[in-house]
């Protein structure tokens, strides 16, 4: 079950090395369906004994054809569709797709509605962060973190559910502000979990970030090289990780972010473990952000209003947003009419994942599951 | 030719065969059995509820009061399960491995006394040690066994793994034990001292109440036989986790699971294995747990001894004597299921260790560290031996060598940490290579204006 026996298509190329040993590379297929590929990624690996000579990702299983969705569906309804881009922060990919539609039509939400798409964005991105480091420790073989992060997630899915009716796809962000205003208690609920969230986290990173084992398989495995990033494209928690400070929180802030500051999580070493103290980093900053979001909230309307068959005029845009795994941006191309003409997403999985092969290269096969896992892929971004 | 053997062969093996001893022995060795398969089954139930609560849920619930009847509706399930043969290659060395993992842990069991009058007759060995690690070696062979009759490249790749690992740990097992084995012959006495491997004499080495008793009936009801001072793991603590941790990498437990890993690549030796069979490969692993954990009481931690035991026992009257026995009966499982608590904690807490690393680990940490403890031990004897004390050398010995084990846990800890960021410095040799030759890093676009403003 956990490798696709079907090897009948094995590439077997002989290979005569110094001393007259011949050595064959092995073709190896790291399934679509495997415990370990976080979604339905596929990995050809050329193995030459224990080491990685080439590795093909093959992606295209979780195509459902969203932007093609899009473009059949008027702006408000195409929003719900958003989220299933990247279905572990559905809210952030929603503000994106309503950051590109408000800046083409010039359109700027009121400070209230900032704030909140700031909250919920926030906690979107805890979320997001909880569910790598759970399965990640997973994919390691550590079996407590992963049910202590989901713990921890439940208490941002009952606040999302008391929010807009749905734990997941909340569907609570509107073209030109949110759906509506928070329930009676939502803020106090909110201010009570994040303390609870604070101490759990601590609770983790005992468990976690000292632990010798954890480090020693993460430590020195799947470096990246900051110039190499950047040429690559990559963004988020990946460059950081390589000690590049680039946030577009920071860097080209939209909505509430112009307000309120924001500490990059920046990580020197390039490595996994990197990735690891990034990602956490960001967890404590996101509920630092949330506290302040709740203690800054301004009154005020929550929405611009604006028509329910929205027709955009014409033109095209592009915005960008940060994504818990990236730069999430919207290429939003508009015709004046009710349905969007393109609607282009670039996921920062999908761009991210470019650099796989190259980092995969001369590494032994038990740290490809490590190195894959830090990655923070979600196929629903990348395959779209 | 004319064989003879003694006269009356045949009515003496009648005789044998049918009495009351030979009834005695087959009740005491089906209720072993029994008692082992019991215990595994209930461990397992026992794992899965404490692993549940460690991990803030509940585990099994609705079969039974509690869920306790879960093991018994799995056993059940994998009996009644079809038993699939993989087609290809040895069908014998296929169907013979589960049992050729399973029966010696099943045998191990012969060598350890419950109590003092409850074991099978296998406890009186005088070689008991060296049989219960004998035993532990041909599960190896089990498993080579498994991974070859699977007739996949996979399966045999883990199965070699697998025992390359339970190989390499075997080694240090054994030395952790060594200086148990040293201590017997030290205490055995004078110049003559000859050692004990037979687990019950090592037992007994760990009473230092005066034989007969103080005098004080309250005093004698819970310290004869119960002097926990004296227990070895005050002695030996970096001996006795040394065992232990090999002990876990033994019976493939985590954090050394990676011949059980799921989310690996390789499929590990048990994947063709379905039903009743693949029930007697995790019946072994949990016994195997029981064994470990059993030794190590009776090395370290003084076997059945507890307060009221001894003195039961010595007591006339059946009735005291029994007590006793299950009183001893009881402190055994007590402290078994403790131990076995700790391995299941182990499980809950930590991530799997590389191949590469877990090789590392036993032949460049343990076998140094288990060498030099054997070698410490010795020249910490002849010196002391030498000052010439009289008659309180052996105390003063096992207080120094206690003293030094117990820096050298604390050694023993540091160097592990030490040893890890060692590797991953190295490992990451190429990375703070990189930094250095990329020491200015054109960000692609300066940051017009900070946030915040």
């Amino acid at each position: 079950m956990t490798i696709n026996q079907n090897t009948t298509a094995a590439n077997l190329s002989h290979m005569t090395g110094a001393e007259g040993f011949t050595t064959q590379e092995m073709l190896l297929n790291l399934g679509p369906q495997h415990p370990s590929t976080h979604g339905v990624l596929r990995l050809v690996l050329r193995l030459e004994g224990e080491t990685v000579v080439e590795c093909t990702p093959v992606i295209g299983y979780l195509h459902r054809g969203i932007e093609k969705i899009l473009e059949n569906r008027p702006v408000m309804g195409g929003i719900r569709y958003m989220d299933n881009a990247d279905y572990l922060s559905p809210q952030l990919n929603e503000i994106a797709y309503a950051t590109a539609v408000e800046q083409l039509m010039g359109i700027e939400p009121p400070r209230r509605a900032q704030y909140m798409r700031l909250l919920v964005g926030e906690m979107q991105r805890i979320a997001s962060h909880l569910v790598w480091v759970g399965t990640y420790l997973l994919d390691l073989g550590a079996t407590t973190p992963v049910l202590w992060c989901f713990r921890d997630r439940e208490g941002i899915l009952s606040l999302f559910e008391a929010l807009g009716g749905s734990r997941f796809n909340v569907n609570y962000i509107r073209v030109g502000g949110v759906l509506h205003d928070f329930p009676k208690g939502w803020l106090a609920e909110c201010a009570a979990f994040l303390d609870q969230l604070d101490k759990n986290m601590r609770e983790l990173e005992i468990l976690i970030t000292g632990n010798e084992i954890f480090e020693a398989r993460t430590q020195g495995v799947g470096y990246i090289d900051p110039q190499q990033a950047i040429a690559y494209g990559l963004t988020g928690p990946m460059l950081r990780g390589s000690g590049v400070n680039w946030d577009l929180r920071v860097n080209h802030p939209y909505g509430a972010y112009h307000e309120v500051p924001v500490n990059v999580q920046i990580s020197q070493e390039g490595d996994c473990y990197a990735r690891y103290k990034v990602r956490i980093g960001e967890i404590h900053e996101s509920i630092r952000l949330c506290r302040v979001a709740i203690d800054k909230l301004p009154g005020g309307p929550i929405g611009t209003r604006t028509p329910i068959a929205l027709r955009p005029q014409r033109g095209e845009t592009y915005s960008a947003i940060e994504s818990s795994k990236g730069e999430l941006g919207i290429y939003f191309i508009s015709d004046g009419g009710e349905y969007p003409w393109r609607a282009k997403i670039r996921g920062p999985s999908f761009v991210n994942l470019q650099i796989l092969p190259e980092i995969m290269r001369g590494h032994k096969m038990s740290d490809v599951i490590a190195i894959m896992g830090s990655f923070d892929l979600v196929l629903g971004e990348v395959d779209r | 030719m004319h064989i003879v053997f003694a006269d009356n062969v045949g009515t003496d093996l009648l005789n044998g065969i049918i009495s009351l001893q030979f009834l005695q022995f087959v009740i005491a060795a089906l209720s072993f059995i029994g008692f082992v398969m019991t215990s595994a089954a209930l461990l397992v139930y026992v794992e899965r509820k404490i692993i549940a609560f460690m991990q803030d849920r509940f585990g099994p619930l609705h079969t039974g009061p509690g869920g306790s009847l879960q093991s018994v509706a799995d056993v059940l399930k994998l009996l009644l399960k079809e038993d699939i043969h993989a087609s290809g290659a040895d069908k014998s060395v296929f169907l013979l491995a589960p049992s050729v993992f399973l029966a010696p842990i099943i045998a191990a069991f012969a060598v350890l006394p419950f109590s003092p009058y409850v074991g099978l007759p296998g406890t009186a060995l005088a070689t008991g040690l060296v049989y219960y690690i004998a035993m532990s070696s041909i599960d190896v062979v089990g498993v080579v066994m498994a991974g070859w009759g699977s007739n996949s490249k996979y399966a045999l790749i883990g199965g070699l793994r697998s025992a390359a690992q339970m190989i390499s740990y075997e080694l240090p097992l054994v030395l952790a034990l060594v200086s148990i084995i040293m201590f017997t012959s030290i205490l055995a006495g004078g110049n003559a001292g000859i050692g004990t491997i037979s687990i019950r004499d090592i037992m007994n080495f760990q009473n230092i109440w005066p034989k007969g008793g103080v005098g004080i009936p309250v005093l004698d009801f819970i310290f004869q036989g119960f002097t926990p001072i004296a227990w070895f793991f005050l002695f030996q603590p970096l001996m006795m986790a040394i065992y232990y941790i090999c002990g876990l990498a033994e019976t493939n437990r985590a954090p050394f699971d990676l011949p059980e890993a799921e989310s690996e690549l390789v499929a590990g030796y048990l994947t063709e294995y379905s039903g009743i069979r693949w029930a007697m490969f995790f019946l072994g692993e949990y016994g195997n747990m029981t064994i470990v954990s059993a030794i190590t009481t009776f090395l370290f931690l003084g076997g059945w001894s507890g307060p009221g035991v001894s003195y039961l026992v010595a007591q006339q009257g059946f009735g005291w004597q029994l007590l006793g026995n299950l009183l001893a009966v009881g402190y055994f499982v007590f402290k078994v299921y403790g131990l076995c608590f700790v391995f299941i904690w182990i499980r809950a807490t930590l991530p799997r260790l590389r191949s590469d690393q877990l090789m590392q680990f036993a032949w460049l940490i343990l076998i140094p560290v288990t060498l030099a403890n054997i070698i410490i031990t010795a020249a910490l004897y002849l010196i002391i031996s030498a000052i010439g004390l009289g008659g309180s050398t052996n105390l003063v010995f096992m207080i120094v060598v206690g003293i030094i084990n117990w820096i050298m846990l604390f050694g023993f800890i540091r160097i592990v940490q030490r040893a890890t960021s060692a590797t991953t410095r190295r490992a990451r040799a190429p990375v703070l290579r990189a930094q250095q030759r990329s020491k200015a890093l054109p960000l692609p676009e300066p940051a017009a204006s900070s946030s915040g403003q």
